[in-house]
């Protein structure tokens, strides 16, 4: 048990300052004017706080198996603003079933990732370099398929009623992202490709010594994360009523602090997906709070990026040890 | 130690009662040193016995948990290397501290006052500024040039260079010769006994006994963190240190022997890259291939060769009868190589990953079903290993990176060792190792032999080659200098070949 503890002394601290943080928001809270209690810990509050999360949360989980293996991913929220707008032309201009259209939409983001991963591997240009080009590019692409316009669902037929109305779902988005946390968390630590993203962001010299597969690793972590943004892009468009191409602009850099919030070393091989999970609600919670308590938009903005630097202090400071 | 009559001096500096704690560990308990102005001071024990580390605190690069330092007889502060570097110590990493992407000048006069003005350096000083100091160790290259152009051994010279620069009264060398060949380990002895002469004291942490011999005043023999003895090197000697170092006697330089057959395993063929031409040779099943020459002359480049990583130019090689060329490490693993890297930290091991993890990265496939990894076939693959290799680590699950050397060593030897390789290229495994853990590596390289693999084994100790091997290719500049029988070979004769200048090749063979 103490051996345990000790080796996953970073998840328990993790876990600690998501308690604290849960429960300071709860004392932070306003109350509700009927019963006292505070509104934060009411069901609806809290699941209302998932479902907002989840997009990003859910790139997230790819975003740290990129970033496990010494990469980054700055294209997944122009390859969500793509999926949302295909989910949405799929459904409402070319009156696609609701099926068709998701795994349309999925499978574009898929296919955005695993160029990223085929420039990345086989360029030798830093990831960086070649996701912020697809970032930009993918934006335009998003743009111009839906000639700049806002595509609403809620009056795009049956198929797309439907869909809205199953994917904007609080118990779906919840169960959606939980299962797909825990596919991905066993991924990385029970199987051997989990195995090779962390060796080679520990170190790609020797990852090329030891005969890594290290360009197979690059294209299925950087597909993956298209595939997630995709799904998130579904999502958004569904929660929203529309398919709107200026979807998820910014949200690389939110799935990001999420990443490293959960403890995931930017330099690679250090990290996992239950650090990630709980850096999601710890940005969930604080934004729920903020908006509770009527902090305005700029002020969130602000505290957050205070925040950010906080928690990758304390990574560093375990980093050192 | 006897007291002074007279009040003598104070020692340059002196420590006591060091301590340091990491991580729950203790490096050191209490150690008391004494260094002398003009003296060279050898740092004496096996790894993990706390010489690095009390190196370390000597020289201001790490603090101390407990104790004290004196310099001159006063007490001393340091919080941060340059307080160190105030009083004048200077160390000399294993792992340069330089940049490499400067040139020789600026590394050694970057924050040198004497150069800068306000915010300005004074470029038109920096190259007179630093050419004594470059002549002082011996180091024949213009200043201009750019560190990272230059192989490690002169890197070396310029972080002396730059500690010479800073008037330097101590210089703490850690491990300095891991990396060196013989030629560039007798320039920097010079320049040592230089040091000396001049009043200038040096650490000399090592666990290398020719050369503590050669070089050293006094030792101070350290063992498991503790303090064991100050001797003086003229009276004592090398088995009374063993016996120092590891409480019991070891048997040193027992010849192995050979598995030799006469069935090849490797021909290479005038194998040529950008470093080495025209190498051709045999390797046998059992047998084992010393592969000497300096640093430079192509004896690692084969490896990278025969294992994708360095392109080939021209040449052709068969292995069991059939012709290859791997392009890659996968494919070379897949033909039967296994290549053991001569930098364990930056091309073999993956730090921050547990002991098992890095033993069976090259053994994923057997240990998984449909790429999903079965836990009871890791740990038994890692229990293997580790009985196999005497490997000694808390548990399977220790971060690879809290090892000493030796135990690092072993944890990547396992892993090419799990993988069985027909051909193993051994680039320098005991780099970096203490004695005890040498012996054992040794033997895995017999056992390996036995087993029937044909080993290339790259070493700077040339000792260790003629125990080892069963014959010994000598390079020089990239070709083949020579092909002698281990057995009668001696390290004179080899170090000629390995150095004869001229047009080596053809004629001496």
């Amino acid at each position: 048990m103490k051996e345990c503890l000790r080796r996953h002394r970073d998840l328990v601290q993790s876990l600690a300052v998501l308690g604290l943080i849960f429960s300071l928001a709860a004392v932070c809270s306003p109350r509700d004017w009927r019963t006292g209690g505070p509104l934060f810990l009411q069901a609806d509050n809290l699941t209302n706080l998932l479902r907002v999360t989840t997009p990003v949360a859910m790139v997230a989980l790819g975003m740290t198996l990129v970033i496990l293996t010494g990469g980054i991913d700055l294209s997944v929220g122009s390859t969500l603003g793509l999926a949302a707008v295909v989910a949405a032309l799929a459904l409402a201009k070319w009156r696609w079933g609701g099926a068709a259209a998701i795994a349309t939409a999925i499978t574009v983001g898929g296919l955005v990732g695993l160029l990223n991963g085929a420039l990345v591997a086989l360029l030798r240009v830093p990831p960086f370099i070649i996701t912020l080009a697809s970032m930009i590019g993918i934006r335009g692409l998003a743009r111009s398929w839906c000639n700049n316009e806002n595509i609403g669902l809620r009056t795009a037929g049956d198929a797309a009623v439907r869909f809205v109305d199953t994917w904007s779902q609080k118990p779906f988005m919840i169960g959606l992202f939980a299962g797909l946390a825990l596919l991905v968390a066993a991924l990385l630590r029970g199987t051997v490709f989990g195995r090779y993203v962390r060796a080679l962001g520990d170190n790609p010299t020797a990852a090329v010594y030891a005969g890594l597969p290290i360009k197979r690793v690059q294209l299925a972590v950087y597909g993956l994360t298209g595939l997630l943004a995709g799904l998130a892009g579904v999502l958004t468009a569904a929660r929203t009523n529309t398919g709107n191409p200026n979807d998820g602009i910014a949200a690389e850099l939110d799935v990001i602090a999420v990443v490293v919030m959960g403890g995931t070393a930017l330099t690679g091989g250090r990290g996992g997906i239950a650090g990630t999970v709980i850096g999601a609600l710890i940005v969930g919670i604080l934004a729920n709070i903020l908006g509770l308590r009527n902090v305005d938009a700029n002020s969130q903005l602000m505290l957050k990026a205070g925040i950010i630097v906080l928690a990758v202090v304390l990574q560093q400071r375990r980093a050192a040890r | 130690m006897t007291a002074p009559t007279a009040p003598s001096p104070p020692p340059l500096l002196r420590a006591r009662n060091l301590l340091k704690q990491y991580d729950g560990v203790r490096a050191l308990r209490g150690v008391d040193i004494e260094i002398r102005a003009g003296e060279v001071h050898a740092l004496l024990g096996e790894n993990g016995a706390g010489k690095s580390t009390l190196g370390k605190i000597l020289a201001g690069a790490v603090p101390a948990t407990a104790g004290t330092l004196e310099v001159d007889g006063r007490e001393i502060r340091v919080r941060h290397p340059g307080d160190a570097q105030r009083q004048g110590i200077a160390m000399i990493f294993q792992e340069l501290d330089l940049f490499p992407n400067l040139t020789v000048a600026e590394n050694i006069a970057l924050r040198n006052p004497a150069l800068a003005e306000g915010f300005r350096v004074r470029r038109d000083r920096l190259h007179a500024f630093c050419r004594p100091f470059l002549e002082r160790v011996g180091l024949p290259v213009d200043s201009a040039t750019r560190l990272g152009d230059l192989h490690l051994g002169h890197q070396q010279l310029v972080a002396i260079a730059r500690a010479l620069s800073r008037s330097a009264r101590l210089i703490v060398f850690d491990e300095a010769t891991s990396a060196l060949t013989e030629e560039l380990v007798a320039n920097l002895f010079r320049v040592i006994r230089d040091l000396r002469a001049a009043g200038v004291a040096c650490i000399y942490v090592s666990h290398k006994m020719d050369e503590i011999f050669r070089i050293c005043d006094r030792i101070t023999v350290l063992r498991d963190g503790g303090f064991v003895a100050t001797v003086d090197a003229a009276a004592t000697n090398p088995d009374e240190l063993v016996r120092l170092m590891i409480g019991h006697e070891v048997n040193t330089g027992q010849r192995a022997r050979s598995h030799a057959t006469e069935t090849a395993v490797l021909e290479v063929a005038n194998l040529t890259t950008t470093l080495v031409r025209d190498v051709s040779f045999k390797l046998h099943r059992g047998e084992v291939l010393g592969l000497a020459g300096l640093v430079g002359s192509g004896r690692g480049e084969i490896g990278r060769a025969l294992f994708g990583l360095a392109p080939v130019l021209g040449g052709r090689l068969h292995k069991g009868g059939r012709e290859v060329r791997p392009r890659t490490p996968r494919a070379a693993m897949a033909a039967g190589f296994g290549l053991v890297p001569r930098d364990r930290r930056r091309e073999g091991l993956m730090m921050g990953m547990r002991v098992r993890d890095n033993a069976n990265l090259a053994i994923m496939g057997r240990l998984s079903v449909a790429g999903v990894l079965r836990p009871g076939r890791e740990a038994a693959a890692a229990d293997r290993m580790a009985t196999a290799t005497r490997l000694k680590a808390g548990s399977p699950h220790t971060a690879v990176r809290t090892l000493s050397g030796g135990n690092q060593q072993k944890t990547l030897l396992g892993r090419w060792l799990q993988r069985e390789p027909d051909v193993l290229f051994l680039d320098d495994p005991t780099r970096g190792v203490d004695v005890g853990a040498k012996e054992d590596i040794y033997q895995l390289i017999a056992e390996q032999a036995a087993r029937g693999a044909g080993i290339m084994l790259v070493s700077s100790e040339l000792p260790e080659l003629l125990r080892c091997c069963d014959r010994i290719l000598v390079l020089n500049q990239g070709r083949v200098a020579g092909l002698v029988d281990a057995r009668t070979a001696t390290a004179e004769s080899l170090l000629r070949q390995a150095t004869a200048s001229g047009a080596p090749g053809e004629g001496s063979l």
